[in-house]
């Protein structure tokens, strides 16, 4: 147990050469100083050499592999499976960071369901002219099949994925979009930390980090409070688009953890506005349904005809009250990048208090003055479309190309409501390795918490997903742009 | 339990048994010849392509049954829905959509076995003899066997997996005893083989020790063909096979014995009395080929019947 002594000067060779640069580090007050939150990580990873570190990698590859962590990529007509990269070093935050990012994503999913409640009921922030009418109404994620609809005990976004980022010129946590549709990846946060425990016993325990392994329970005890019977036999599912959905994994890790069925839409029938699963004992009433398909194909009969994945009257079922959905359907009105642009006024409306965490700023094309500055500022800029994620249909200026700007001029004057700007924000960033240099480098991350809402409190498990752009000097985090995921720490006490 | 569920559940049970059974064929088959090197290799290796049912698939691909095209077609081929291979990745892929129902350690123990199956290499493995192959299929599948008991809720979702098992080794071992004897009594009834190749068989069923212990004699063929359908005890009887597949068909309907719930349950019943009131002098009376062909019939006839009660439903 000597080695885990401090020691003033560790061999600290694979941090060899490592900078900060100008960004804000979340590791390194500066070069080879760690913050104190970090100093007992950094005398464990930095004695590791090349080929220790190399060691526990392939072994926490290996775990992911043989669980099946993977997602699926299609290209020349096979499907491949891949690992989603996991960078070894954990991402840390202190309590006081937490407890401040906490009482934020709280503030914020308390506002977006009441303003998803009064978007699909009274709209009084339409009447007291806080949201452009227009902006509402243009939307296709808004789903007129939802107004009036009395959702089960009031609750439209059970499940938020806030996506959070902090600036590197102050320091500070901005809020960066928020999903309430069908936000994923929270499998991972609970697979980091089984494997993260297992490379990294030693570093993990010096340190006394808050569980995430509640989430489940969290998630299950909301779906049973939402059954229209009541009573203690409710039925919950867990639907997913099946087994050739990138997230599939996800879906089939959740339903285990829950203990709920995992149903595909062939499993499930409508027969006189109530839903049933298919069983081997016939047919068996369903209360609940935690769904990860997207609204349009969720019944080809309210929505897209063409859907093979839905349920035909889940719909009528819904409406009726027969059924719970969660999420509801129609959310993504309310994390439209548009909509979004309001969400501090929002806050001020529905609750009366300042926003706790700040949003990015947001130039809103649909608005002239707006568009006329983005138009000539591109180069500065990243513009989004309103209704994508993913790091689809993104221009980032700064890395843009003459072509590509004006490929997006062009989209911008077609179609100015469906874009949004924001300027460029240095990431922060934490140290993960580099496959070429073979040594830690600086990478930037955001970070998603999961929250959960029951009608009353917000629960979110402590951390999140920290995702992580691999590729050097690589602003976009996600997934299917070169993105990875590092395990997320929150402390116990102060460190 | 979803219907799709344990639809998916049976057939994890019937592939990874067709993986075993396969294994378990290729690999005494190869070293019964090995050591007796002599007549035309066709002849040889015909009755493996025949047990297996893959006679006509398989001429689509070679010309030549041997040594080498059986191998490959058996163990690799993607052209054969049924090679070991093949039977692998299915069985991976209905686990994959039962994720949470399976416990973990049987996902991982199914997932890794999967990923080394992709690794093996056909060529290398023939060139070295398809012992080390095979050794490892057969040990993967008890090792699944033994995770799968040993981690599984003893629900309705395993016994379907047991009667997916059993159903085929059931069939399976009704198949190689109807081939085989073909293959080594010709039609006057005189035996055209030695003990050798009779011990083979009864090693392809893993039954060649039970039948030393049971009999402790020079192995005779009705002897042979008694052990393999008619033994109470022996694990892998046509018998014993049904024994299971009834346990597991009452213990899903709860149906009291001596009755039945479904048509799989009152075939299963019907053959199963056969079986245990049966003398084989009386079978070899009757007609062994007769016999066993109505028994393979059965197998199919009863995987139809459970689908129909339990996994299909018609449009709502």
């Amino acid at each position: 147990m000597n080695q885990l002594q401090p020691s003033p000067a560790p061999a600290n060779n694979l941090f060899e050469a490592y900078e900060t640069g100008a960004f804000y580090d979340e590791m390194f007050e500066q070069p080879s100083v760690p913050r104190s939150h970090y100093a007992p990580l950094f005398q464990v990873i930095g004695r590791l050499d090349q080929q220790q570190y190399q060691q526990r990698r392939e072994l926490a590859d290996l775990a992911f592999l043989i669980q099946g962590i993977t997602f699926t990529v299609y290209s020349d007509g096979h499907n491949t499976e891949r690992l989603f990269p996991f960078d070894l070093v954990p991402r840390i935050l202190t309590r006081a960071e937490w407890d401040l990012i906490e009482r934020g994503l709280a503030q914020r999913v308390i506002t977006l369901n009441l303003f998803l409640q009064d978007i699909y009921g009274p709209q009084r922030a339409l009447k007291d002219r806080i949201v452009p009418r227009s902006l509402i109404f243009s939307s296709p994620q808004f789903r007129r099949e939802m107004m009036g609809l009395k959702v089960p005990r009031g609750i439209h976004t059970h499940i938020s994925g806030i996506d959070l980022i902090r600036d590197s010129a102050t320091g500070e946590f901005l809020v960066l979009e928020d999903n309430v549709r069908t936000p994923s990846g929270v499998s991972y946060v609970l697979e980091n930390r089984l494997v993260l425990m297992h490379a990294f016993p030693r570093a993990f325990s010096q340190y006394a980090v808050l569980p995430v392994d509640h989430y489940p329970v969290e998630l299950a005890s909301i779906l049973r409070s939402l059954s229209p019977r009541g009573g203690a036999d409710t039925v919950a599912v867990l639907l997913t688009p099946g087994i050739f959905n990138s997230a599939y994994f996800e879906h089939s890790f959740l339903a285990q953890q829950m203990g709920i069925e995992l149903v595909e839409g062939r499993d499930l029938v409508v027969d006189s506005g109530i839903v049933f699963m298919k069983t081997i004992a016939g047919l068996k009433r369903v209360d609940v349904i935690y769904r990860r398909i997207d609204d349009e194909f969720l019944d080809p009969l309210a929505f897209n005809p063409d859907s093979v994945l839905g349920v035909p009257g889940l719909m009528q079922a819904y409406r009726e009250g027969n059924v719970a959905l969660v999420n509801a359907i129609g959310n993504g009105i309310a994390d439209d990048k548009a909509v979004y642009a309001y969400l501090p006024e929002l806050i001020r409306y529905y609750l009366g208090e300042d926003p706790i965490l700040r949003n990015v700023d947001t130039y809103l094309c649909s608005k002239p003055d707006h568009l006329a500055y983005v138009l000539d500022h591109l180069e500065e800029l990243v513009v989004k479309a309103v209704g994508e994620s993913g790091g689809y249909g993104m221009l980032m200026g700064p890395a843009s190309t003459a072509a590509g700007r004006h490929e997006f001029r062009r989209r911008l004057l077609a179609n100015p409501r469906n874009y949004i700007a924001q300027p460029v924000i240095g990431l922060s960033r934490v140290p993960a390795f580099d496959e070429t240099t073979n040594r830690f480098a600086g990478r930037h991350v955001d970070l998603r918490p999961y929250c959960l809402f029951d009608g009353e409190k917000v629960v979110i498990v402590p951390g999140g997903l920290t995702r992580v752009a691999l590729r050097p000097g690589s602003l976009v985090v996600n997934s299917s742009q070169g993105g990875g995921s590092k395990d997320t720490w929150v402390l116990r006490g102060d460190a | 339990m979803l219907a799709r569920i344990a639809d998916s559940l049976f057939w994890i049970g019937r592939y990874m048994e067709r993986a075993e059974d396969t294994a378990r064929m290729l690999d005494v088959h190869y070293y019964t010849l090995v050591e007796r090197q002599g007549s035309s290799q066709r002849l040889r290796w015909e009755p493996i392509i025949r047990i297996a049912g893959e006679q006509d698939r398989f001429y689509q691909f070679h010309t030549e049954a041997d040594a080498e095209s059986v191998f490959h077609y058996l163990a690799f081929s993607p052209g054969n829905p049924n090679s070991i291979r093949e039977c692998v990745e299915r069985v991976r892929e209905n686990a994959r959509t039962i994720r949470e129902i399976i416990s973990r350690e049987m996902w991982e123990d199914i997932n890794g076995f999967y990923h080394e199956m992709k690794n093996f290499q056909p060529e290398e493995e023939l060139r070295g003899g398809p012992h080390r192959f095979c050794r490892r299929v057969i040990f993967a599948c008890h090792r699944f066997s033994g995770v799968s008991d040993g981690t599984l809720l003893h629900d309705e979702g395993w016994q379907f997996m047991r009667i997916g098992k059993f159903l085929e080794r059931a069939e399976m071992t009704a198949r190689i005893v109807n081939v085989q004897y073909h293959n080594l009594v010709d039609k006057e009834g005189i035996e055209d083989a030695d003990d050798h190749q009779w011990m083979a068989v009864l090693k392809s069923a893993g039954a060649y020790q039970a039948y030393r212990r049971w009999h402790r004699s020079r192995v005779v063929p009705p002897r042979v063909a008694e052990m393999l359908i008619l033994h109470p005890d022996h694990p892998r009887s046509v018998r014993f096979c049904f024994t299971q597949l009834q346990l597991a068909l009452r213990d899903i309907s709860g149906t009291m014995p001596g009755d039945y719930a479904n048509e799989a349950e009152r075939l299963t019943g019907k053959v199963l009395e056969s079986l245990r009131y049966h003398r084989m002098e009386e079978i070899f009376k009757e007609g062994l080929e007769g016999y066993l062909v109505r028994l393979q019939a059965s197998c199919r006839e009863i995987g139809h019947q459970i689908a129909r009660r339990y996994f299909y439903y018609t449009a709502a």
